[in-house]
């Protein structure tokens, strides 16, 4: 039976004059999304200097040379090369809710990776859930997009999360500061916030999206209840009636503002989304106004 | 207050087993469910409240008795509570009218059913005004008159305008009825009341016990009266011309009798008797009567009774009817033997010379001789000419050995002889559809074909060969006559009876499909075949014929069916007319108030306890609402 495809050819369309964004500068790089200041090697023009001994001849200008009788040498515009890295949350609870929040995510990581293939920068995805798994890169333009789908499409949920084992592993494996983002649902029993401030205190800047269902954050039952954590299989019997429920969402939402508090903290920025938005909407609303795509 | 469908019993059990089902889903519905959630850190600070740690059965009692009253409400609206007092409740009464043969038996104040007329209105004008009434006319079939009416003025035409039928009382399906169309007018039930003599068959005996609200009123007068019960007529077996018939009287009345029964035949005295009977007694009286001609045939009892519609019958007696047979043979003496012995056959013999394709008869014989044109009718050929036979001659064969009869067809039926021996005869060529009576060695020497005139061909000479001395021959013949002209050899019974259910016994198993049941109008009559039983009913006086391959019975129902016993009503039932009801006002309907509170009940039940139960569904259907209040760090984030 064939599956639906994990992104639609006409949304695709739509993501093509699409940039993600950053706000830092990062030590070493050109960075951000200004233009940069200094020339070096690139592809859009920036000014002439005289040339000195050693110069690359093939920059010389030769039809100035052939007017003027001198040697001029063409200094490029050097391009921003900040690193981005997606981290997508495979742990088990982002499978939990009539709609996966996984396959919301995937989703959402796919349209992300086309962005930025299409601006030709590179992207890192990490799936990741009680530890950080294998890295695959995105890049080469947008006739790439294949075989980044399919390495969305092959993966599955499970297992617990730890942020403080991805956070230390991320840290110890990317000297190099650039652009995190967080692709999940961010329930650790652990807690995910200190992790997290561990990253963007190393220097990354975040871009926290967080990713519910509605029984995530309105649970529609009601009674006696017995439940399972998806993750760890902890039980819990209660009963559960209007004022619970008032309770729960009002923990949930608290959860995600110490999470967007987390993100403005640190120079980062956050966006909720529910499954039940639609992926187009989410990208073009939410993403675009906090200024993560423009 | 009482209730119009239920009895408090049934009502007391239908609530309990409501309460017991709503409970049971009530418990069901709140039992713990299991759940996969994605973390239980939210439910875990959710679970404050100190009333919500304690697991309960029923946490909420309100919902569970709110759903319990919506119950009763509607089980209450569904039994049809009434206000008021039973007795002042309208109520829908059946009047039972026996129109049966017997109730047109005369009396001092004019019939029977004069005097049930009497106590049905008698009857009418005693139920409470607002009462409403079916009268239902009962003989053998019970059909209503009316529907349930209020107006006195409707019933009362309808009683009048009731006659006495033709057939005996069925009173437990007249009583069943009643109770049917009480039941299925869903209001509450009046009284079954019975009015009439109820005279009813022997052999039916109902069960009435079962029904509380019987009220008989019976017709005092018990008259005495003598009737004919049956006529059968037959033919004898070897006279076809005279008839036997039997004659059967009954008394009906308490006091023996010695009837004089008159028979006549186109007005002429044939025959009297006279029959002495006790009390309900039946005796028959034989006689016998010898006439080519048709004719009326009427039985008569000479005296005067209460009931002057079964002193009389009248039967059609029909003229028999001889198969006409015109035999063309040069040696009519030698085939004379073969047709004399069967007095329903009258034959005729010319010279081959004399043939005539003009002249008319039933079957023709042929006698080895070939005619300029085909006769008009059915044919029997006997060794014809080669060169002009009608059937191809396939060989002409010497010392033939008649090997096989065929037996299972009717021209061959009852011919078993094997090994005759024929000097000389003619061997034929069947074509498809023919029938090979006897055959030898190499084929057919007796062969049949169906057609509009049938035809039968004989490959040898009956008489001057050596079948001549067997058995064989005139049963060939027999057979060949039967097969040709059935109707003429069809035995013929005529009975004289009752309307009503006719069941007649044939004299073996008969396939459905060979059975006709027709009135005299040529109609055909539904009837059931069980074994060889025939059953048919005759709801009015008319002649019903009953047609088989062998046999026609024709059945003059004229005669009343006069019923032999009489019904004893059960001993709870009421007698005699009620005393009038006083007025009053009436009692009232409340279901539909009743209904529509049970209703609101549910509803205010579902507003505030059950909306939360479909709280997946509802965030489905109203999605907004989830992007309004779904995500207040959207809201900064944006």
């Amino acid at each position: 039976m064939a599956t639906a495809p994990l992104i639609e050819r006409d949304f695709l369309e739509k993501l093509e004059r699409m940039t993600i964004r950053w706000r830092k500068s990062f030590q070493g790089l050109v960075g951000g999304h200004n233009r940069s200041r200094f020339p070096g090697a690139g592809q859009e023009f920036f000014d002439h200097r005289h040339f000195h001994h050693g110069d690359d001849l093939r920059a010389v200008n030769w039809r100035a040379y052939l007017r003027l009788e001198k040697l001029f040498l063409k200094l490029f515009q050097v391009e921003p090369r900040v690193p981005v890295r997606l981290l997508l949350d495979t742990s088990e609870s982002m499978a939990t809710g009539a709609s996966s929040k996984f396959d919301y995510a995937r989703r959402l990581a796919a349209a992300l990776c086309y962005i930025g293939l299409v601006r030709l920068d590179s992207i890192v995805v990490h799936p990741f859930a009680a530890s950080l798994g294998d890295p695959f890169l995105s890049t080469g333009g947008r006739h790439r997009l294949a075989p980044t789908v399919e390495f969305l499409s092959q993966l599955s949920p499970g297992g617990r999360t730890s942020y403080l084992n991805v956070s230390k592993e991320f840290i110890t494996r990317y000297a190099q500061r650039g652009v995190a983002i967080v692709l999940s649902d961010f329930l650790d029993d652990a807690g995910c916030e200190r992790p997290l401030q561990y990253l963007a205190d190393f220097g990354h800047e975040l871009l926290l999206l967080q990713v519910w269902a509605e029984e995530d954050r309105e649970p529609p039952w009601e009674g006696e209840l017995e439940l399972v954590d998806a993750e760890t299989g902890a039980r819990l019997e209660m009963a559960f009636g209007p004022a619970a429920r008032e309770n729960y969402v009002r923990s949930f939402d608290a959860f995600s503002r110490s999470l967007q508090e987390l993100a403005a903290r640190t120079g980062g920025r956050y966006v909720g989304l529910p499954t039940s938005m639609p992926i187009e909407e989410a990208v073009f609303g939410p993403l675009v106004r906090m200024k993560a795509i423009e | 207050m009482f209730f119009l469908n239920f009895s408090l019993a049934e009502f007391a059990a239908f609530f309990g087993a409501v309460s017991a089902v709503t409970v049971a889903l009530y418990l069901l519905d709140r039992s713990r469910r299991r759940q996969v959630v994605a973390t239980l850190r939210f439910w875990a600070a959710s679970d404050r409240p100190p009333e919500m740690r304690r697991r309960k059965k029923i946490q909420q009692p309100w919902s569970l008795l709110l759903q319990l009253a919506g119950m009763l409400l509607l089980l209450v609206a569904l039994g049809q509570l009434r206000w008021g007092s039973p007795e002042r409740a309208t109520r829908d009464h059946v009047l039972i009218l026996d129109t049966s043969a017997w109730m047109a038996a005369r009396t001092a104040g004019g019939t029977l059913l004069d005097e049930a007329k009497r106590d049905a209105a008698a009857y009418l004008r005693a139920v409470p005004a607002k009462d409403r009434v079916m009268l239902v006319r009962a003989d053998a079939l019970a059909t209503p008159a009316t529907r349930f009416e209020s107006s006195r003025k409707t019933v009362e035409e309808a009683l009048r305008a009731s006659r006495a039928g033709a057939s005996a009382l069925n009173i437990e399906q007249a009583l069943d009825f009643a109770r049917q169309v009480q039941r299925l007018e869903g209001r509450l039930a009046g009284e079954v009341v019975f009015v009439g003599a109820g005279r009813i068959s022997e052999s039916e005996s109902p069960s009435l016990a079962a029904i509380p609200n019987l009220r008989v009123l019976p017709t005092a007068a018990v008259p005495e009266n003598c009737g004919l019960r049956k006529i059968g007529l037959r033919r004898t077996p070897d006279d076809p011309l005279r008839w036997e018939i039997l004659v059967t009287v009954r008394n009906y009345g308490t006091r023996p009798r010695t009837l004089p029964v008159g028979l006549y035949f186109g007005n002429a005295v044939i025959g009297s008797a006279m029959v002495p009977l006790k009390p309900g007694e039946e005796r028959s009286a034989a006689f016998s009567y010898r006439t080519k001609a048709g004719g009326w045939l009427e039985a008569r009892i000479e005296a005067e009774d209460a009931l002057a519609e079964d002193n009389r019958a009248v039967l059609e007696l029909p003229a028999p009817r001889l198969l006409r047979v015109l035999v063309y043979s040069a040696e009519p003496d030698l085939l004379r033997p073969l047709f004399a012995g069967n007095p329903l056959v009258e034959a005729v013999y010319r010279p081959p010379a004399a043939f005539d394709p003009a002249a008319r008869a039933d079957i023709f014989v042929l006698d080895r001789f070939s005619p300029p044109a085909a006769p008009e009718g059915g044919t029997v050929w006997i060794e014809p000419p080669l060169a002009s036979s009608p059937v191809r001659v396939r060989s002409v064969t010497k010392n033939v050995r008649l090997t096989r009869w065929t037996s299972e067809h009717e021209l061959g039926a009852g011919l078993h002889s094997q090994g005759l021996r024929l000097d000389e005869a003619e061997v034929y060529s069947a074509a498809p559809g023919d029938i090979a009576v006897a055959e030898c060695e190499t084929g057919p020497i007796i062969l049949a074909r169906p057609g509009r005139f049938k035809t039968v061909v004989f490959g040898f000479h009956p008489v001057r060969s050596p079948l001549r001395y067997e058995l064989t021959t005139p049963l060939v013949f027999a057979n060949v006559l039967r097969w040709m002209e059935p109707g003429i050899f069809r035995r013929w019974e005529l009975s004289g009876g009752s309307a009503g259910t006719v069941t007649l016994a044939l004299d073996k198993a008969v396939p459905q499909e060979e059975i006709r049941v027709v009135t005299d109008h040529d109609r055909p009559l539904p009837f059931t075949v069980q074994g060889n039983v025939v059953r048919f009913f005759a709801g009015a006086p008319q002649t019903v014929r009953v047609n088989t391959r062998e046999h026609e019975y024709v059945y003059s129902l004229t005669l009343p069916e006069v019923a032999e016993a009489v019904w004893e009503p059960p001993r709870q039932a009421k007698r005699g007319i009620p005393p009038a009801a006083a007025g009053g006002p009436a009692s009232r309907d409340i279901w539909q108030a009743l209904a529509l509170a049970g209703a609101l009940v549910l509803v205010i039940e579902w507003l505030l306890f059950g909306r939360g139960r479909f709280g997946s569904a509802r965030l489905r259907l109203f999605p907004w609402r989830t992007a309004e209040t779904g995500a207040p760090a959207r809201r900064k984030a944006s």
